[in-house]
């Protein structure tokens, strides 16, 4: 096992990985720009250095600073957290070539799994289905390929994720339009310009399915995840299971889980993302190379710690678990993402110091944060402040610990989205698990006129 | 309202905890906002400037095969070479930011940088 682990990124994410490396007895080093260094996550870790100004792209994202801080402080392994450098192939190489492990896939499997045309080729050969869409990146005979899937069509950044790079075309005039869009936006978000074409499916469900794999071939597929409520393409609650999948349903997303992990011969910890159409079938969507933001609510219903099977595989050991590719569960769990964002100036960021924060407790609930009373937010980041997550035994049982936990959640000085997941948890719709990727977009529209 | 006005209203509003007041008197009106801000109130007396890590890193006083006699107190050019920081296969110039007397060196050869931290400080002439 390692000695010493540097943790590449920031926020309640490095603070994570820190908990499960002082509970494995493995010291920890954080970095941090100038912009963190009144962070918790330096304040938390063994050993801090700092790396670079605060644009991420000097710091947190360049690839010398961080190989440096981990040869200067000896570490003998890097976890990239998610966001950041954590599925980037040439990182997951240098590392290597430093003879440094990288906590994740090897960057064979980053490159096959991430560039999400590939992914499904590979999706397509174990025999996953995937959504109707073009085999390649479109490069020509846009209007042709797009009228043989059929409008409306989603276009697709290849080197994409986090929701950018994704525009949706109903009819072939817009085509042209978007399509230059599309490739202007993923070639300023991820430095490549190729995008694909894929049917767009109207308001389905977004399941996803962790799984882990070691390198001795023992595979688990954990129970699916639920994250349809997203707005603009970044998911705002995720639960676990879905309350739209039965057994069944949740064997065969397990099986195609464990197809793809074994066909790409992946060492480490991923999920598979899959959309679910109001009719119950499913399709192949990406694959995550890296740890999510909405691990946690499987941690619950499961008890395991995903960040710990991390380190176990990276390590050449075998997860915790080697009794076949599906694990018992218990209970049911929801994840809250508390940004600081202003949900009445439609969701405008918040910055500035924070005041007051008093963060909920007791039976069934866990929070993931970095901030604490007198954190002054820098302006450099994404804008998640906290998961709240819930477990109880029973969806019913959870929805009203959401409730209560939200309301216990007291924070001043910046705005936060508090107040729209109470929104959501009051929402019949919701109560009754009746969601889909268009659920926040009727909540948030202005009542209609009630029916005579 | 005359400049002896004000100084002696802002002075007065120095002695009392008042953060913010409206001053009216026939067409004059003023409005007078303490700065309490810390990051823009601190001075610091000493004339040095720091000159700082341009990148994490292991520092070197001269490029590999090169040698350089830097001591305490030597007088430097703008624009001069004090060393490098070594990082991955790049190395990082230092430089002096003005012409002066370099008064501390307060890093060893072939030691660990962070981003930032002060290296030398020179007095400018």
């Amino acid at each position: 096992m390692f000695k010493k682990v540097l943790i590449a990124n920031r926020g309640e994410i490095a603070i994570r990985v820190i908990r499960t490396l002082r509970e494995m007895k493995i010291a920890s080093v954080a970095v941090y720009s100038q912009a963190d260094h009144s962070s918790l996550h330096v304040r938390l870790a063994d050993e801090a250095v700092c790396i670079g100004p605060a644009m991420a792209r000097e710091s947190y994202l360049s690839i010398p600073a961080i190989i440096s801080a981990a040869k200067i402080t000896g570490a003998d392994a890097i976890h990239p957290g998610y966001g950041f450098l954590s599925e980037n192939a040439e990182f997951s190489a240098a590392c290597r070539d430093n003879g440094i492990t990288f906590i994740g896939p090897s960057p064979k499997s980053i490159q096959q799994l991430g560039h999400k045309a590939e992914a499904r080729k590979m999706a397509v050969k174990a025999g996953i289905p995937v959504t109707p869409g073009t085999k390649d990146c479109v490069y020509k005979d846009a209007a042709a390929q797009a009228a043989k899937i059929g409008f409306p069509i989603m276009i697709k950044a290849a080197a994409g994720g986090g929701g950018k790079g994704i525009r949706i075309v109903r009819e072939a005039a817009q085509l042209e339009n978007e399509m230059n869009m599309a490739q202007s936006e993923s070639k300023a978000a991820f430095g490549n310009g190729d995008v694909y074409f894929e049917k767009y499916i109207e308001l389905p469900r977004h399941i996803e399915v962790q799984f882990a794999r070691d390198s001795h071939g023992n595979t688990i597929a954990f129970p699916e995840r639920d994250c349809s409520i997203q707005r603009r393409h970044q998911k705002l609650v995720e639960e676990s299971p879905s309350p739209a999948v039965n057994k069944k349903l949740r064997e065969s997303l397990e099986e195609a889980a464990v197809k793809l992990a074994e066909a790409a011969n992946y060492v480490g910890v991923g999920t598979v993302e899959f959309l679910l159409t109001q009719t119950g079938e499913f399709y192949f969507m990406e694959v995550n190379t890296r740890l999510q933001v909405e691990h946690p609510v499987t941690e619950f219903i499961t008890g395991f710690d995903l960040v710990k099977e991390q380190f176990l595989a990276a390590a050449g050991e075998t997860l915790s678990f080697t009794g076949g590719h599906n694990v018992p569960y218990l209970g049911h769990s929801i994840e809250h993402r508390i940004n600081a964002e202003d949900y009445n100036r439609n969701f405008a960021p918040s910055v500035g110091r924070v005041e007051e924060w008093i963060v909920p407790g007791g039976p069934g609930v866990r929070i993931d944060t970095h901030v604490y009373a007198g954190y002054n937010l820098p302006v450099y980041y994404d804008s998640m402040l906290a998961k709240l997550i819930v477990w109880a035994p029973t969806r019913a049982l959870a929805v009203a610990r959401s409730r209560r936990a939200l309301e216990d959640f007291k924070v001043k000085g910046i705005h936060t989205t508090i107040n729209a997941h109470q929104l959501i948890v009051e929402s019949p719709d919701f109560q009754a698990g009746k969601t889909d990727t268009g659920f926040m977009e009727r909540l948030l529209a202005p009542a209609e006129p009630v029916k005579a | 309202m005359d400049v002896k006005k004000l100084s002696k209203l802002t002075k007065w509003m120095e002695t009392t905890d008042l953060e913010e007041i409206t001053w009216k008197s026939g067409e004059d009106r003023i409005s007078l906002k303490l700065n309490n801000n810390p990051e823009h109130s601190t001075t610091i007396a000493s004339t040095m400037e720091p000159i700082l890590a341009p990148s994490i890193g292991i520092f070197r006083f001269a490029r590999p095969g090169k040698t350089n006699h830097l001591k305490e107190g030597a007088s430097v050019k703008k624009g001069q070479e004090l060393g490098v920081v070594e990082v991955g296969k790049d190395f990082k110039s230092v430089t002096a930011p003005a012409d002066g007397l370099l008064k501390i060196i307060s890093i060893e050869d072939g030691k660990p940088v962070e981003y930032g931290q002060p290296m030398f400080f020179v007095e400018p002439k």
